[in-house]
This record gives C-alpha cells, sequence and structure tokens, in this order.
C-alpha cells in the first residue's frame, strides 16, 4: 500500500518541485541578459512621480470584518457538506439525513442573513 | 478504444527509454576503448551502464520528461493562443483589428527569406497584414530583458517570494487537470483501463485559493499605498466568492457523487438520462449527458462559472488590479520579468478556470470520436496503432478556448463592479444561489428525480 502511495504521488511531488523551479530559474536567467544600474531615485516607491508621503504598512482598516467571519464559519461548514455529499450516496432516501443537512443550512442561511443586515447598520 | 491522442506516460517511457538507451551506448563505447587501453575485464563503466538502462531511472527521467510535456504543453502552447485570442477579441468589440504584425514586419526576414521562392510566401506579406501571434512572444522576450527594480522601502525577501508563490501555484493547478484519457500525469490506471484520481477536483480549488494570499503578501511586502490597496481587496474579493464556488461543486457532487475528473467526464459522456421518480427514467439519445443541461444543475453552473470569472482576476471582478483607479494594483511595484510572470500567468489561470468549467459541466474531454486511422506501432512491431481524427485533447482544447472567449465576451462588455459590489453579489446573490442548488439537488436525489 504504502509502495502505491508512493508511486502515486511521486510524480505529483516532483511536479511540485519543478513548479518552483520554473520561476526561479527564469528570474535567475534573466540575471544573465539583463543589466540593472538602481539608483536613489530609481528606487523609490511609485507613487505617480511624486515624493512618496508617509508609509504604506500601516494597520489598515479592513472593513469587511463581518464578512471574513462569516466566511471562516462557511470555510469550516463547506468541508462538511462535502464530506456530507461525497459519502452519503447511501443515504439518499433518508429522510433524516435530509432534514439534518436542510436545517442546518437553513441555520447558516438565517445567520448569515441576519449578520448581513446588522452589518449594513455597524459597519466595523 | 479510448479517443485519446496522446498517451503521456507511454510516449515519455519510450522516449527515457531511448535517451537512455543512447547514454547506454556511449558508456559502452567508453567502456569499450578503456578495455582496448587494458582495464581489466568487464571494465569500470560495466555498473553504470546497468544502473543507466535499469528500471529505477528509466522512470525517474520518464516522469521528468512527462512533467516537462506537460508544462510544455500548457504554458508555451496554451498561453500563447488564448493570449493571442483575447488581443484579437477585445480589439474586435472594440472595432478595430488589434495586433498585425507578421513575419514580414522585419525587414531583415523580408530582406532574406522573403527573397526565397515558393517558402518566402508568409515572409513577403505586408507588415499590417500579418496575424499578430507572435507579439506576445515578442513581448516577453523584451521583459526578459527589463530591469528588475527593487524598491529601497519594500520588505525585500516577501517582495521576491510572492511571484514566485503565485506562479509556482498557478502552475501546480494542471497537476490535476487532465487533457484527455491519456495526457494526465496524477492519477492511476485500474486493471480495467479506467483512470482514477479521487480527489483531482480538490486539488485544483485548493491549489487556486493559494494566489489571493501570495497577492496579500505581494501587496503589503510592495509597501505601496496602491499596491496594499490592491492586495487587501484580493483578500476581500477571496473571500466573497470562493464559499459559492465551493457550493456550487457540492451541488454538483450530490449529483456526481465523487471528485474524479475522470469519472465526471465518465459519467457525462452516456447520452443524458432524466429520472422521472416513480414514472421511470427518460432518455435523449443525442444529447450527451453534461450536468449543464440537468434542470438544477444549471443554477451551479451559472453560480460556478460567475466565481471562476472572479477567481482568475478577469475584468468584472479584476478589482485587485483596477488598472483605472490603483494605476497597476499590486503589481505596481513589479518589473521585467517578475512582472512578466505575475501579469502572464493570470491568462494560465484562466486556461485552468475553463478547464475546470469544461470537466464539471461541460463534459470534458468527451466527444464524438468519428473515425481512427490505423498505423503501424514502431514501439511495438506488428500492432497496429490507432489514431483519432477528433481526439479528445481536440474537444478539450475547443471546449476551453470556447469558455474563453465567453470570459473575454463579458469581460471586456461589463465594468468593473466595486468592493463593496462583490461583497454584496458573492454574499446576497451566488451565496443564496448555490443552498438552493444544494438544497434542491438533495431533494431530487432522494425523491429519485433526474
Amino acid at each position: 500500500m504504502e509502495s502505491d502511495l508512493l508511486a502515486r504521488y511521486f510524480p505529483v511531488a516532483l511536479f511540485a518541485i519543478f513548479t518552483l523551479l520554473f520561476p526561479v530559474g527564469t528570474f535567475f536567467a534573466t540575471r544573465i541578459l539583463r543589466k540593472d544600474s538602481p539608483g536613489p531615485l530609481k528606487d523609490l516607491t511609485y507613487e505617480c512621480g511624486e515624493v512618496p508621503e508617509g508609509e504604506a504598512m500601516i494597520q489598515f482598516h479592513f472593513q469587511y470584518y463581518v464578512f471574513a467571519i462569516i466566511f471562516v464559519v462557511f470555510d469550516v461548514a463547506a468541508i462538511f457538506l462535502l464530506l456530507w455529499a461525497l459519502s452519503s450516496s447511501a443515504t439518499w432516501g433518508s429522510t433524516v439525513a435530509f432534514a439534518s443537512i436542510a436545517l442546518f443550512i437553513a441555520i447558516m442561511f438565517i445567520a448569515t442573513n441576519y449578520a448581513l443586515k446588522k452589518e449594513e447598520v455597524l459597519y466595523i | 478504444m479510448t479517443g485519446a491522442l496522446i498517451d503521456l506516460f507511454g510516449w515519455s517511457y519510450a522516449l527515457a527509454s531511448f535517451l537512455l538507451w543512447i547514454g547506454a551506448q556511449l558508456l559502452g563505447l567508453g567502456n569499450w576503448i578503456s578495455l582496448q587501453l587494458g582495464a581489466p575485464s568487464p571494465g569500470p563503466l560495466e555498473g553504470m551502464i546497468g544502473f543507466v538502462t535499469g528500471a529505477p531511472l528509466t522512470s525517474l527521467v520518464a516522469i521528468i520528461l512527462a512533467i516537462n510535456i506537460l508544462l510544455l504543453w500548457a504554458t508555451a502552447f496554451h498561453l500563447l493562443i488564448v493570449m493571442w485570442i483575447e488581443r484579437k477579441m477585445y480589439s474586435r468589440l472594440q472595432d478595430r483589428r488589434g495586433i498585425m504584425l507578421g513575419l514580414g514586419s522585419s525587414e531583415i526576414l523580408r530582406n532574406t527569406l522573403g527573397r526565397i521562392p515558393l517558402i518566402g510566401r508568409p515572409f513577403r506579406k505586408a507588415s499590417h497584414l500579418g496575424t499578430g501571434f507572435l507579439q506576445t512572444v515578442a513581448d516577453g522576450v523584451k521583459l526578459f530583458q527589463k530591469e528588475v527594480i527593487t524598491p529601497a522601502s519594500a520588505d525585500k525577501w516577501m517582495f521576491h517570494a510572492a511571484p514566485v508563490m503565485i506562479a509556482a501555484s498557478t502552475l501546480f493547478l494542471f497537476i490535476a487537470i487532465p487533457w484527455s484519457d491519456g495526457f494526465w500525469i496524477m492519477g492511476s490506471r485500474l486493471p480495467n483501463g479506467d483512470v482514477v484520481n479521487p480527489w483531482g477536483v480538490l486539488v485544483i480549488l485548493g491549489a487556486f485559493s493559494v494566489a489571493p494570499l501570495s497577492i496579500l503578501i505581494a501587496g503589503w511586502a510592495s509597501n505601496n499605498k496602491y499596491t496594499l490597496l490592491g492586495g487587501m481587496r484580493a483578500a476581500a474579493q477571496l473571500m466573497s466568492y470562493e464559499i459559492p464556488m465551493v457550493l456550487s461543486i457540492i451541488a454538483l457532487v450530490v449529483f456526481a457523487g465523487t471528485l474524479d475528473p475522470f469519472q465526471l467526464v465518465r459519467q457525462q459522456s452516456a447520452p443524458l438520462t432524466f429520472g422521472l421518480g416513480p414514472f421511470g427514467t427518460v432518455q435523449i439519445p443525442w444529447l450527451p449527458n453534461w450536468y449543464i443541461f440537468n434542470p438544477i444543475l444549471w443554477i451551479a453552473f451559472v453560480v460556478f462559472f460567475i466565481t471562476v470569472i472572479a477567481e482568475a482576476e478577469r475584468i468584472p471582478f479584476d478589482i485587485p488590479e483596477a488598472e483605472a483607479e490603483l494605476v497597476e494594483g499590486w503589481t505596481t511595484e513589479y518589473s521585467g520579468m517578475r512582472f512578466g510572470i505575475v501579469f502572464g500567468f493570470k491568462w494560465l489561470r484562466a486556461i485552468a478556470g475553463a478547464a475546470l468549467i469544461a470537466i464539471l459541466f461541460l463534459g470534458g474531454w468527451s466527444g464524438p470520436v468519428f473515425a481512427q486511422v490505423w498505423i503501424p506501432n514502431i514501439a511495438s512491431p506488428g500492432n497496429l496503432w490507432p489514431i483519432p481524427i477528433l481526439p479528445q485533447e481536440f474537444w478539450f482544447t475547443l471546449k476551453i478556448y470556447a469558455i474563453f472567449v465567453v470570459f473575454v465576451w463579458i469581460g471586456w462588455s461589463v465594468p468593473r463592479v466595486r468592493i463593496d459590489q462583490i461583497l454584496n453579489i458573492g454574499w446576497k446573490r451566488l451565496l443564496p444561489l448555490s443552498l438552493l442548488a444544494i438544497l434542491l439537488a438533495t431533494l431530487a436525489r432522494g425523491m429519485g428525480w433526474f
């Protein structure tokens, strides 16, 4: 079994290494063909030709905080739903399986709508 | 009869055996020379010849060749064609002809190769009558020579690591995208000839979701206001489309019961069949069983199509780049080949997205294989080798390009959305639609419909 897994995923691991080598190799290859001449003016941060004003690494005000929280909830729920959809081909006729998943989706949907309504008012 | 033209592992194994056979012959020659010079029998290189022609090294070389063939096929072939299609097509939508440089535009070529009778014909064409296909190559060559500027205030390590992450994750998408029954890397062949790769679609989705993180890193590390805004927008955009995308795939999985691209395509190559609950089944023999024809799954298809456009950062949803507002978005500070790679690989992501749409909803590489030509097989003499006239690779490529043309068509016809608009589209339109698709699919599946 282990050797079977190895045989199956060895090309994948090799492919991952090649995908990493491709950009790195390209960037090193350009060194041969190009000529860098850095200067203090050239290395300035680009702000449409003006001298850059202040820092850009600031504490950014991320306005979509509520969306981010719901995103985390749904991200986890999506994995559960995916597993359920993959594994439950035997339980299609079962009312319990359908009812529980419908209840789960309904709770998530109502809660999301409530949070989004709240977000319009609060706007953190 | 498979209908696949390319048997990637078979071909690369034959090529690797041939290359290593040449190497073994050279080693044998060296061995023979050293024997003539008085080395003790069986010669110093005898063990090396056995290693070179052995099975482990042949397999390794074959896998490396297969990987390189696949990477070249995706980047050197499809990427160039797709970029050319986009440039030509949006020019047509804007009532102009787009890039027209041809081989005759080069004075040197016109005066040398163009003078040759018969062969020189394409080089004699006037410069404004070409197809412009090599324009993208010229852009690439230009970018290769461009200086790389690292901003003094940037976070150097992260600034240079982000393009590598983006390029690597974009190329990694193609590991799990098969181009036909024979042209694949991730998977394994069962004894009955079917290929399986149980988690293929999941691998593609996982590789897709690395890029927004790298965009955020690039935007932050550049230490520029435009790039910071672009990176933050990429994060917000990820939050809005990722969930509907996965949920619409779940609606598909309820019907298909698998995430295996090979099995999905096998299911879709049968004739269209609907279950009608207690009334039995209806079969439409002249239509394939594509999931887009399913009365419920087309909802999932619409959701998935829109999210793939957002995933590929194409125009209605290209807010992280937004060249009208943010100069060049998160790529503002990149120059030279770093810019070339992060900019050009966007089309590679579009190809991968179109391929995913084709596999999930449009039957993948299945299509009518009208006729096969039988030619003698070089590898095993005495056997005939079927060459399909319209191979699976042709159908898959055709579907990908057709979907890509729709991408371009949508992209150059609608205005760019705002960041709060994409969040509203994602959470207030696409999410309920995909949840509806899941519920309807579960209900229909439980009752035996469709």
